[in-house]
């Protein structure tokens, strides 16, 4: 288990996103950590000391693990990168389908009135 | 293990979850590529409820719920998102 600092994560993350590509599964997890047993949180809410919570995000591709700790004041910074991470790496889900077959039939019937027919000449046939 | 349909009741019932424990509830995102598939699940231990997918739409919906439990897990419980 690797505890790193968020940039480093991130680098981390994407490096385990290109390794996936062709087979495996990426996990992603987050929780919310004050990183202290039980007992002693226990013990420290009793002395009424204020305890300071952070989110706690861990990523695997089921054989290496990465982790790291966000506080409070680098949520919205470590949160724009990490969706820039995803939208990167998660295309493979698919497109929206229904809409766009039913946008292509619609234009399709309308080409197929206004097509000119140019008659071609045959030396021999009646028929134009 | 429950998957949900409906996307909002989904993340309705997440956040009440988070809210109801905020020390052991966690929210977990499993990607494979090579499928196109998503799962989203979020348990205290105790309950558990998945998302599952294949649509890019709903990684656009994901994000939103990143966002909001990225909020609720390093503020806290009470944050407004």
């Amino acid at each position: 288990m690797v505890l790193l600092q968020p940039d480093p994560f991130l680098s981390e993350l994407t490096s385990l996103y290109e390794k996936n590509l062709e087979s495996g599964s990426v996990w992603v997890t987050m929780k919310r950590s004050c990183l202290k047993t039980k007992n002693k949180r226990e013990q420290m809410e009793k002395e009424g000391q204020k305890i300071e919570y952070k989110c706690l995000v861990r990523a695997t591709d089921g054989k290496k693990i990465i982790s790291t700790l966000i506080a409070a004041k680098d949520q919205l910074k470590f949160q724009a990168s990490y969706a820039t991470v995803l939208r990167a790496h998660m295309d493979a889900l698919k497109k929206r389908e229904r809409k766009d077959r039913k946008k292509a039939t619609e234009p399709a019937k309308k080409p197929d009135a206004p097509k000119k027919r140019v008659p071609v000449k045959k030396p021999g046939s009646t028929k134009v | 293990m429950v998957y949900i349909e409906s996307w909002d009741e989904f993340v309705e019932r997440s956040v009440q979850l988070f809210r109801a424990d905020p020390h052991s509830t966690r929210y977990v995102t499993k990607y494979r590529h090579c499928d196109g598939k998503l799962v989203l699940k979020v348990t205290d231990n105790r309950e558990c409820l998945k998302f599952k997918t294949d649509q890019a739409q709903d990684a656009k919906k994901m994000e939103k719920l990143n966002n909001i439990f990225f909020t609720l897990m390093s503020r806290g419980p009470d944050a407004i998102y």
